[in-house]
């Protein structure tokens, strides 16, 4: 097949498209709603359940424990996150080796921020080569970290060391917690306007190959 | 393919208005219509007149017309023409042969722009269209005829004389098969739509002129910042700039502007090898004449429509009646362009699974070992899979593997099937009936299987536009670690700024307070910043709330402002809006000005409705109520002559707001108020307005409480019968110079806009007036207004009018659409509606 020529979609005709997508104000209110209950934004949710006289999904009180269990990753307190899981259901941790690696992982990390190498190696050793040798992610997952050690703090640490130590990696950490918890509740993993982000990445992709249409600017909602 | 483009939904409407002089015959009868809407098939006209009666027969014996004389999956072993000699079943004038599909083509050539192509039309309508029609006597299904219909003769002299009539009238409408459910185009996808209607229609490329014409401005780009797309239409689109739309020449644009996809539905009549005979159901094909000899010779045939991509994925099956003496059936798909000479599979473009050995071709001779040998009674399923663009097949209900590349991308292709020998004959199944594979389960899957895909994915900030400059040399970890940063972050944005257009407030404060709180957590370590969590929720001036920056009072302006609007006190928002924003009101020749004012009007005189009730209410003396209905009375002429209500009300009222010079001044309705006011109406009559409207107010207020304390007190009843009357005086009164200011605007706008707000007068009680008065006066009028005011301060702040989170929404579904009538099947999967907006 020859190559197809660009469809050209002007402005006039996009902008009308745009209009005519079925999309109430309650919907996005609902997919307001849903990030603040998914993304653990408890005083939000409440205010907007009363501003926008909407229900939110789920009990608004179950945010609570899932909040406290990201906040301490995100201060680095590893060790009072994996009891708050476990309290709140044993299962998460027991059936995702994966998770629980991740965790422990992270609580290597913390030590070596803190400068506690002795403690860092021990918990290395006793806690972590186990499982890096049931699995060999794990133990690559493993040896990066432990590369942290061999730079410690310096500049010239390579990026993919370097982020472990970043607030991008606690983050990670506490997303994937996070998501292990919702679906253990049997709820969504993330927000659903998290998945409206990735289809439009990828609607935006395919279509640019084969039209030249108006695009949006998400950052600031302008078309450019 | 060009053939497509006779579609649109624009067919001309030809220039008589009634159906009558168009169509001399009455249409009370049911077959006249159908007669009239395809002369092209008049002999197919009589049959139809027996269809309703036949249905039910057809559906469980096919062919008991022309070609087929026996149920389904028994092919009597006959020549062609004695089968066709054989007269139908209760059709008088049946005694014609059934397939001469070139003269078919001959009489509709007017009707179709490219007459070349034979797919053009597929032909055959069914006739349950032509039903609909006559009864529905839509315009459209009618116009292709017309120029032809005065030389059809009446539907009972008809002689039919070419086609296959019955053919036209079995084919049965089905419900769009299940599997279907799974695309996000479901509700486009058609078994039943009137394929000759669209067909009948001009060329595709007029579409896309049709749709700059009915341009309406939509608010959603007010604020393209640079339009690198079109830099010519930067001058906000008064003059359109040359149409620069590639024109409807390629398969792409084909699905482009259609208002639904059709489905195949049967074999076409035109599209087919003259050696192959189709049921009277048009779902039968059957070898006739000598053997093909050779390898060049085959007998194909195709069905009526191309395959939509937007289905995801399609399927249909295909059961072998008669396997004849070697077996060389080719069950797959073809475009328009390949012979029918040739077996699918064996040409480019054309893809096929063969019964002989079992092999599949991909295009070209060289097949390779696919799956088993098919036989007699064996049920063969045949689909594409738009989401790779691969095919599969299934026999008797066992999936066979993907099979495969590059099927159907950028092309149309059609269900297609090859014979080459006596007796070889089968039956598809478009949707018609159950299939044997479990195909809905499968589609199920792949469903889940490519939307997982695409969520798996993370977002892409540099083609959403916004995002961080990614490093080039960054690994391929520390990016999928920054995207979802960054999306988290982009979220946050989205979301708080939502909330700040909309005005959700207290929301708005918690989401920040919390999202400040976690990224503090995040770079300190503090343990107790928990507790200061719900205390930063109220704006209230007693909780400690942040720094008010611009941005902030500006928030809570607008916010005070919508609240206003959606309370009825539209003199504070005026006010408001008048001190923040002023060039609001001065925007599009003072129209928001304009709406306000109307406004403020409809409140006075539900205000003066609700003063009219409570004096009733505080009345035992029903002639009280009279008095209050003859002021209405009164109120209603003085509108309707839209001048000054009587003077001796606006004494009455002067003499109450005596020291009011204000008042006074705008009271008066001489002509220099009314000059006043040309295009943009002055700001200093809304204000002084403004003044006389809270007087009046303070005394309804006033006046109102002694009357709940002690109703039956004569005096309070007087006293409330003055309130009532007060406020309607004083709501008629802001009524004229309303009107006065705007009369001499000629805006269609304005003047449409002014008429229903005066239609409110005429009822004393608006809200329980139901209809368009009601709509006017009620709260959903307020919301609109509010939202409208929001947009335009928003809008002369520089900001856009639409929050970021509903143009992310709607352009996402804008750019899935677009790729679903582009032939991406994966975008069928990408389901936004069910996905996000379900619960």
């Amino acid at each position: 097949m020859p190559p197809q020529p660009k469809t050209i979609i002007r402005k006039e005709d996009w902008e009308r498209r745009l209009h005519d997508v079925p999309l109430t104000r309650e919907d996005l209110n609902r997919l307001v709603m849903d990030y603040l209950v998914i993304e653990g934004y408890k005083t939000a949710a409440e205010e907007f359940s009363r501003e926008a006289e909407l229900s939110p999904a789920v009990d608004l009180e179950s945010i609570e424990s899932r909040m406290s269990i990201r906040e301490a990753l995100q201060r680095g307190d590893v060790g009072e996150a994996i009891t708050r899981v476990n309290d709140l259901n044993p299962e998460i941790l027991d059936t995702n080796p994966a998770l629980y690696f991740r965790l422990q992982q992270q609580k290597l990390i913390e030590f070596i921020r803190q400068g506690r190498i002795p403690e860092a190696l021990e918990f290395a050793q006793e806690e972590l080569a186990p499982r890096g040798e049931e699995n060999p992610e794990f133990l690559s997952e493993l040896e990066r970290t432990m590369a942290l050690l061999a730079f410690e703090s310096s500049p010239l640490a390579p990026p993919a060391i370097a982020e472990l130590l970043s607030p991008g990696q606690r983050l990670k950490t506490a997303s994937a917690v996070n998501a292990a918890i919702l679906e253990s509740f049997s709820q969504a993993k993330e927000a659903k306007l998290n998945g409206v982000l990735k289809l439009m990445s990828w609607g935006t992709s395919m279509l640019e190959e084969k039209a030249s249409f108006p695009k949006l600017d998400v950052s600031e909602g302008t078309f450019n | 393919m060009s053939a497509r483009q006779s579609r649109s939904a624009s067919t001309p409407i030809p220039a008589a208005r009634n159906i009558e002089q168009v169509i001399p015959m009455s249409f009370t009868m049911p077959p006249a219509p159908m007669v009239a809407s395809r002369p092209r098939l008049i002999s197919n006209t009589r049959p139809l007149t027996h269809s309703t009666s036949d249905r039910g027969m057809m559906s469980t014996s096919v062919g008991r017309t022309n070609i087929v004389n026996s149920p389904a999956g028994s092919f009597p072993p006959g020549s062609y023409s004695s089968i066709v000699a054989r007269p139908i079943v209760g059709n008088n004038n049946a005694n014609h042969p059934p397939f001469e599909p070139r003269i078919i083509r001959a009489t509709t050539s007017p009707t179709t722009t490219t007459p070349s192509d034979p797919t053009c039309f597929p032909s055959s309508p069914p006739p349950r269209v032509r039903r609909q029609s006559s009864t529905s006597r839509h315009p459209s299904t009618l116009s292709t005829p017309v120029v032809n219909v005065r030389s059809v003769p009446p539907p009972t002299n008809v002689i039919p004389s070419t086609g296959n009539a019955s053919s036209l009238s079995t084919s049965q409408a089905f419900p769009r098969p299940t599997y279907l459910d799974h695309s996000a185009f479901r509700d486009l996808i058609r078994t039943n739509v009137s394929t000759t209607v669209q067909s009948a229609d001009p060329p595709l490329a007029h579409v896309p002129n049709t749709i700059t014409t009915t341009y309406a401005p939509y608010p959603y780009m007010g604020r393209m910042t640079s339009p690198s797309m079109d830099s010519d239409e930067d001058s906000t689109s008064t003059t359109p700039p040359p149409v620069r739309i590639s024109h409807a020449s390629s398969s792409k644009d084909v699905w482009r502007g259609k208002a639904n996809f059709p489905l195949p539905t049967r074999w076409s009549e035109m599209d087919r090898h003259t050696s192959l005979a189709i049921s009277s159901d048009g779902r039968d094909l059957r070898f006739c004449g000598p053997s093909c000899t050779g390898d060049r010779e085959s007998a194909a045939a195709r069905a009526n429509e191309p395959i939509p991509p937007a289905c995801g994925i399609y399927y249909y099956e295909v059961e072998i009646l008669h396997k004849g003496g070697k077996g060389h059936i080719s069950i797959g798909f073809s475009s328009a362009d390949v012979k029918l000479t040739r077996l699918p599979g064996w040409e480019k473009h054309s893809w096929g699974y063969h019964a002989d050995d079992g092999w599949s071709f991909p295009g070209h001779k060289d097949g390779n070992p696919y799956g088993p040998t098919f036989d007699t009674g064996d049920i063969i399923g045949c689909g594409i899979d738009f989401s790779q663009n691969k095919a599969f097949y299934t026999k008797n209900g066992n999936f066979l593997g993907l099979v495969f590349e590059n099927v159907g991308n950028d092309l149309e292709v059609y269900p297609s099937i090859g014979l080459r020998h006596a007796e070889e004959a089968v039956r598809a199944n478009f949707g018609q009936a159950p299939f044997k594979f479990a195909i809905e389960d499968y589609v199920h899957c792949a469903r889940d299987q490519v939307w997982s895909g695409i969520q798996s994915v993370p977002a892409n900030w540099t083609v959403l536009g916004g995002g961080i400059a990614q490093p080039e040399n960054s690994f391929e970890q520390k990016k999928a670690v920054d995207e979802d940063v960054e999306s988290k972050e982009a979220l946050k944005r989205l979301v708080f700024d939502y909330l700040a257009h909309h005005g959700y407030l207290k929301t708005a404060h918690a989401f920040k307070a919390q999202c400040e709180r976690r990224s503090a957590t995040q770079i300190i370590q503090p343990t107790e910043t928990a507790e200061a969590d719900d205390m930063d929720t109220d704006e209230g001036p007693s909780s400690p709330s942040p720094p008010i920056t611009g941005e902030e009072q500006g928030l809570r302006t607008r916010v005070h402002i919508m609240k206003a609007v959606l309370g009825g006190d539209i003199d504070e928002a005026l006010t408001q809006t008048q001190t923040h924003y002023p060039s609001v009101l001065e925007r599009e020749q003072g129209l928001m000005l304009f709406k306000l004012r109307c406004r403020k009007f409809i409140e006075l005189i539900l205000e003066a409705s609700d003063a009219l009730k409570k004096a009733k209410s505080s009345d035992d003396n029903p002639s009280t109520g009279d008095v209050g209905n003859q002021e209405i009375v009164r109120g209603r002429e003085a509108t309707k002559k839209g001048r000054p209500v009587a003077s001796e009300q606006d004494e009455e009222i002067d003499e109450t707001q005596m020291d009011d010079g204000g008042a006074m001044e705008v009271d008066d309705p001489s002509p220099e108020a009314h000059s006043h006011s040309s295009n943009s109406p002055s700001l200093e009559v809304s204000s002084s307005v403004t003044a006389t409207t809270d007087e009046t107010t303070h005394m309804v207020a006033l006046d109102v409480n002694p009357i709940s304390r002690s109703s039956s007190s004569s005096s309070t009843r007087s006293s409330s019968k003055a309130v009532a009357k007060a406020a309607l005086d004083e709501a008629l009164r802001y009524g004229q110079i309303l009107d006065g200011d705007y009369r001499p605007d000629t805006r269609p706008e304005i003047k449409n806009h002014l008429r229903r707000t005066f239609g409110v007068v005429a009822y004393t009680d608006p809200l329980a007036a139901g209809g368009e008065v009601a709509e006017m006066a009620g709260q959903e009028s307020r919301n609109k207004l509010a939202t409208e005011l929001n947009q335009a301060i928003l809008e002369s702040q520089g900001k856009p009018t639409h929050p970021a989170l509903e143009m992310l929404y709607r352009q996402t579904a804008a750019c899935v659409a677009e790729l679903g009538s582009q032939g991406v099947g994966a975008a069928a999967f990408a389901d936004m509606s069910r996905e996000f907006l379900d619960a």
